[in-house]
């Protein structure tokens, strides 16, 4: 019996339709072609998670009035050009003007909405996710309005000092650094962030038949409503090593607390949960927070990270150790503040790292 | 290119419909080379300028774009006029504070994938590029001059090269 080629076996991921029915069908049934296309699909879906960059708005009014404003301008092709460097120069301010507009209304809608507190990490709690889970996760902007209403502005600071001022956060200070790690820390803060999702039924049912699937119905008072979620400020301090690589990262930030507008988190938590297309293993290991309003669930990718717990400070904390050893890190929250050491290190080190810091 | 002497360029007319619409998905292509928006932006900007001056169909102006785009960022990512790994690597842990161990894991990556898009014979990078940006096989196929069933062969071999060399890489550390 032929095989079908791998190209064909590749196109089966993306476009089965656009795959000859004798190849699907062998595809199906061949066990040495159900596994090449398992291969295919971890590679298709490790490289575009890496290939992806952070999904924030693309500003198209901003960059039409930058390139309506300079495109009389002279033939250029290149990037580096005095051209090139005019146009960003008038873009900053042009965004800038934008993201103070957004902030302001974004600050308008909370205030008028009278948000309630619905979530308040208080503790971390790892769940294992693979990158199929992940790409098989339902697109949230696709069910409804998506607003970044405050950026964090991740910005160098010059030292520690500097950063508890910009923060007023107390910035973790390393007692001693482990073998191998040397030198200063590069110091960065970043501002609280914001994000507002409204829920739109009409969204959610067209974006539902698009993946063919029907949509659970929404409950009472659900549409229109918006979650809004915050997080930050926060520090991070990184120590690089000779190849660029972080050898040792120690990070704090405000952890992430979650408002509604008027639906219950409960309602929300348990509706998202039964839209289609959310992978039915991740979707029990999030309901397991049921009637959990405080462990925020920390997404882990379980063919490549293992984790355990450990008491760091007093407090329980999750201990991640990449699957090579190569990597480790520690995570816990105490008092709302959620805390990260992680780096090119095993996992006891970043356990000494992380009880020790002052 | 402007010949010294002669007119100015004249602008299609149909130029900010087109890139009102296409503008998000053009950077979303240069940002999947580059890994950085800023300079996906300017590359997106550059690419409408050229458009501009052609009188290619409203209806292919996307496939037309995707592929300019690709194209213009990956020269850039050769070029090595992007910053340095090492800037990089903090702009990308830049982006997700929240899951900070994750990032030590993933930046690593990114610039290494990076690195090895560079590498990539230009046709599969092409390919991959188009595909991973949405363009199905028929477009990236019509788009690169192959066959549409030679499209699949073309980015399997590029992602498994690249899955290769993050292996070769993460072992070698």
């Amino acid at each position: 019996m032929r095989h079908p080629s791998d190209g064909a076996l590749r196109r089966l991921l993306d476009e089965p339709s656009g795959v000859a029915e004798t190849d699907r069908q062998h595809a199906a049934d061949c066990p040495r072609c159900r596994s090449s296309v398992d291969a295919m699909q971890a590679d298709a879906a490790l490289v575009a998670a890496l290939m992806t960059e952070e999904s924030t708005e693309v500003d198209v009014d901003g960059a039409w009035l930058v390139a309506s404003t300079s495109s009389s301008a002279t033939a250029r092709s290149t990037i580096s050009t005095p051209a090139a460097a005019r146009r960003r120069a008038l873009a900053r301010p042009v965004a800038a003007a934008l993201a103070f507009v957004v902030v302001l209304t974004g600050a308008g809608v909370a205030a008028a909405n009278d948000w309630l507190p619905i979530f308040r990490t208080e503790r971390v709690a790892p769940v294992s996710i693979t990158a199929a889970d992940l790409l098989a996760l339902p697109d949230l902007s696709a069910y409804g309005d998506l607003l970044v209403t405050s950026r964090p502005n991740v910005r160098a600071v010059p030292d520690a000092a500097a950063a508890a001022a910009a923060t007023g956060l107390d910035v973790p200070q390393v007692t001693d650094l482990p073998r191998g790690v040397r030198g200063e820390p590069v110091v960065q803060v970043g501002s609280k962030a914001s994000v507002t999702f409204t829920f739109s039924t009409e969204r959610a049912a067209k974006a539902a038949a698009a993946a063919g699937k029907p949509l659970p119905p929404p409950p009472l008072g659900l549409d229109g409503s918006s979650v809004r979620l915050d997080a930050g400020p926060g520090v991070a301090q990184v120590w690089s090593s000779s190849a660029g690589v972080p050898a040792l990262i120690v990070g704090r930030a405000v952890a992430p607390t979650a408002y509604s507008s008027g639906v219950r988190f409960e309602t929300m938590r348990d509706y998202l949960l039964s839209l289609p297309g959310l992978p039915e293993r991740v979707a029990d290991q999030l309901r397991a927070f049921a009637a959990d309003d405080s462990t925020l669930p920390l997404p882990v990718p379980a063919d490549r990270v293992t984790t355990r717990s450990a008491r760091v400070r007093g407090v329980d904390a999750v201990v991640l150790t990449t699957r090579d050893r190569t990597m480790a890190g520690v995570v816990w929250v105490a008092d709302a503040v959620v805390t990260v050491v992680a780096g090119s290190l095993d996992a006891d080190e970043v356990l000494t790292v992380a009880r020790e810091l002052t | 290119m402007r010949m010294p002497g002669s007119p100015a360029p004249s602008v299609r007319s149909d130029l900010e419909v087109v890139f009102r619409r296409e503008y998000p998905a053009v950077v979303g292509v240069a940002a999947r080379v580059l890994g950085s928006r800023d300079q996906a932006e300017d590359v997106a900007q550059d690419v409408f300028l050229s458009f501009g001056r052609t009188s290619v169909p409203a209806s292919e102006a996307r496939g037309w774009l995707c592929v300019a785009a690709a194209h213009t960022a990956l020269n850039l990512l050769r070029s090595g006029r992007r910053r340095s790994a090492r800037e990089d690597a903090v702009a990308t842990y830049d982006a997700v504070v929240p899951d900070v161990a994750d990032t030590v894991v993933r930046l690593e990556e990114r610039t290494h994938v990076r690195a090895a898009l560079a590498r990539l014979p230009r046709k599969q990078a092409m390919a991959l590029v188009l595909r991973h940006s949405g363009l199905s096989y028929a477009e990236v196929a019509a788009a690169l001059d192959m066959s549409p069933g030679s499209v699949g062969t073309t980015v399997r071999r590029a992602e498994s090269t690249l899955r290769k060399e993050l292996t070769r890489h993460a072992s070698s550390l």
